[in-house]
C-alpha cells in the first residue's frame, strides 16, 4: 500500500475510533497530539546528517525530514482500572518519506494504587527519556543526543509489562519491567529483529532530583542486509568461517545498561545518561557512550548546552587478517564492519515557550567525527567534520 | 452617601478587583468521604503533577487567575513546566491529565462527586459539600 494513504488510514481509524466511543455511552474519550515543525541544516555538502536511523539525512540546503514529527492519541478509559491508548506516530525514518507508524497500541489494567500491568505495543525503556523522546514539547533539546540514542534501535515491542510505583515519604520510586518481542525496520530493506527483548526501568524521584536505572537484554539478528550477508558469504569461501562467526549477527545476546538523572532545581535544569552497550557479535559493537546537558530557566526563556560522546569498547581492528596480498580488500571490509561510528558534539540552544502549548527551539549542534564519518551518511570519501548542525522548529501538543 | 466617597469606594473595589486572588485564600479540597485530614503544600503537589494517583486531581482551566496561583505557591512551577510535566505522562500513555473545569463552583461540585478527587477552590466558595485539608498560606 502506499506509504501516505497508509498514514492517512490510520489517522482516519484513530480518529473514527474516538468519535465512534465517544457516541456511545460507554468509557470516557480523550484524544491529544503532539509535533514538532522544524528545519535542519549543516555548514557541509560533504556528509549527510541524520536522526539515528533515518535513510536520508541533511547538508546545506534546510530540510524538514530530520526534526519533524505529528502523532495522536487516543485513550479510552471503560472504568477505574481499564483502558486502552493507541499512538500513531508519522516522521521520515528508515524511509525517506513521512511514514506512520503505530507507536503503541495496549490495554492497561490498574490492579491497585501500586500495580499496573499492560498488554499489547509499548515504549521500550531503552533509555531514559524513551517514551517521550518523539514528544518535542517534553523535552529541553531539540532532539536526543545521538551519542547515547543511536545504540540501540526501535521504540516499542509487543509484549506484556508491569509497572510498579509507591511514594515512601517523599520519595516516589517506579519500577517498569517488560517482556516481548521487537522488530524494527533499517533503512534499505533490511529489519533487527529482538526476540525476545526484556527491559527494565526504575526511576526514583524525590523533590527536584530524579535517579534512573535501565536494563535492557535482548537476543536480537539483523534480517535481510545484503552487504553483511555478501562480506559473510565471502568469508566462509576464503575459508575464513571463524570471523564470519563473530561478524554474524543471527540471536546474538546483547545487553544496554544505563545510568541517567534529571535535576530540576529552582532555575538550573540538568539531564544526563551514561550508558554500555555489550553484544556478543563484533559488528553490533561494545560501546560507552554519555551527555550531559544543562539548562538555566529564564521566565519563558530556557538557554541550555549539552556534550555528548562515545567510546568504543571492542577492537576497532580485526587482529590476524592478511593487509596485503589478495585479501587485503576482504580484511578492510572486515575492519570497516567493526568500527562504532565515534564523534563527539558539543550543542547550544534556547527553548522560548512563547504560547501555552507550544515552543520554539533553536539549536547548534558542533559534531566532530573521530577515526571516520562519526554518525554521518553518505560521506564523501576523506571527510573528516567537524561540522555545524543548525535546526530552529515549533513543538507543539494538543 | 456623597458621590466622592462611593467614587472613592468603586475605585478601591475595582483596584482590588483588579487582582483578587492576591487577596482570595486557596483552599485544597477532597470528597468528605476521604480518610485524609490534613495535608502538607508538598503531599497535595504530588496529585497535580502525577507524581501520585493515589487521588484524581481537578484542575481549572489553562491561564486562570487560581489556576496560575496554585501553580506558583504550591506546585512552585509555571504554567509550561507543567504542561511539560503532564505531557511526558500523557504520551507515555502513563497518566491522563486533569479534567479541567471553568469556576470554583464547578471544581467544587467534580470533588463532591467523585470519592477519590482532589481539587482547590477560593476559601470563600467552600460548603458542605467538601472537605477542606489545606489551606495555602
Amino acid at each position: 500500500m502506499n506509504q501516505s494513504l497508509r498514514s492517512c488510514l490510520l489517522f482516519a481509524l484513530l480518529s473514527a475510533f474516538g468519535a465512534m466511543c465517544q457516541a456511545a455511552d460507554g468509557p470516557t474519550m480523550t484524544i491529544s497530539g503532539f509535533g514538532t515543525a522544524a528545519l535542519t541544516s549543516t555548514d557541509t555538502d560533504d556528509a549527510e546528517y541524520i536522526r539515528p536511523n533515518q535513510a536520508r539525512g541533511v547538508g546545506k540546503s534546510p530540510r524538514t525530514g530530520v526534526d519533524s514529527n505529528f502523532g495522536l492519541q487516543v485513550t479510552a478509559k471503560f472504568n477505574n482500572s481499564f483502558s486502552a491508548t493507541a499512538q500513531g506516530l508519522v516522521r521520515k525514518n528508515a524511509n525517506d518519506y513521512y511514514g506512520a507508524e503505530m507507536a503503541w497500541a495496549f490495554l492497561k489494567y490498574k490492579m491497585n494504587d501500586d500495580f499496573t500491568f499492560r498488554a499489547g505495543r509499548m515504549g521500550t525503556p531503552v533509555y531514559m527519556i524513551s517514551d517521550f523522546r518523539n514528544v518535542g514539547y517534553a523535552n529541553t533539546m531539540i532532539r536526543p543526543p545521538s551519542e547515547v540514542y543511536r545504540q540501540v534501535n526501535g521504540g516499542f515491542f509487543d509484549g506484556v509489562d508491569v509497572v510498579y510505583q509507591h511514594s515512601f515519604g517523599d520519595t516516589t520510586l517506579t519500577a517498569q519491567f517488560g517482556v516481548g518481542n521487537a522488530k524494527t525496520k533499517t533503512p534499505g530493506n533490511s529489519y533487527v529483529e529482538f526476540k525476545p527483548v526484556t527491559a527494565l526501568h526504575v526511576l526514583v524521584e524525590n523533590g527536584p532530583v530524579t535517579v534512573r536505572f535501565g536494563r535492557a537484554d535482548a537476543k536480537f539478528s539483523v534480517v535481510n542486509n545484503t552487504a553483511l550477508n555478501g562480506l559473510l558469504a565471502t568469508l566462509r569461501t576464503v575459508g575464513l568461517p571463524q570471523v564470519a562467526e563473530d561478524l554474524k549477527v543471527v540471536d546474538v545476546d546483547g545487553s544496554f545498561t544505563s545510568l541517567g538523572t534529571m535535576i530540576d532545581y529552582k532555575n538550573f535544569l540538568v539531564q544526563a545518561e551514561y550508558a554500555v552497550r555489550k553484544t556478543e557479535s563484533r559488528v553490533v559493537m561494545d560501546t560507552t557512550s554519555y551527555y550531559a546537558m544543562f539548562g538555566y530557566r529564564m521566565g519563558k526563556v530556557t538557554p541550555y548546552y549539552y556534550y555528548g560522546n562515545i567510546k568504543q569498547d571492542s577492537p576497532r581492528t580485526y587482529a590476524g587478517l592478511p593487509t596485503t596480498g589478495p585479501l587485503a580488500g576482504l580484511t578492510a571490509g572486515v575492519n570497516s564492519v567493526v568500527k562504532a561510528a565515534l564523534q563527539s558534539t558539543n550543542a547550544i540552544g534556547v527553548r522560548w515557550d512563547f504560547h501555552k502549548s507550544a515552543a520554539l527551539k533553536v539549536q547548534i549542534d558542533h559534531v566532530k567525527p573521530k577515526d571516520g564519518a562519526g554518525a554521518f551518511i553518505n560521506a564523501k570519501p576523506g571527510f573528516t567534520g567537524p561540522v555545524n548542525v543548525y535546526a530552529v522548529g515549533i513543538d507543539f501538543v494538543f | 452617601m456623597t458621590t466622592t466617597i462611593r467614587v472613592t469606594l468603586l475605585a478601591a473595589a475595582l483596584w482590588f478587583g483588579a487582582a483578587p486572588f492576591c487577596a482570595a485564600e486557596i483552599v485544597v479540597i477532597v470528597n468528605p468521604k476521604n480518610q485524609a485530614s490534613r495535608m502538607f503544600s508538598e503531599q497535595a503537589a504530588q496529585f497535580f503533577i502525577g507524581k501520585s494517583t493515589l487521588f484524581t486531581p481537578v484542575e481549572h482551566n489553562e491561564g486562570s487567575a487560581i489556576r496560575n496561583e496554585f501553580n506558583t505557591k504550591v506546585l512552585g512551577k509555571d504554567s509550561a513546566q507543567v504542561k511539560s510535566i503532564w505531557s511526558k505522562l500523557v504520551f507515555t500513555g502513563k497518566g491522563t491529565a486533569p479534567k479541567e473545569y471553568a469556576s470554583s463552583a464547578e471544581v467544587k461540585k467534580a470533588v463532591a462527586g467523585d470519592v477519590s478527587a482532589i481539587g482547590y477552590i477560593e476559601k470563600s466558595a467552600v460548603d458542605d459539600s467538601v472537605k477542606v485539608i489545606l489551606t495555602v498560606p
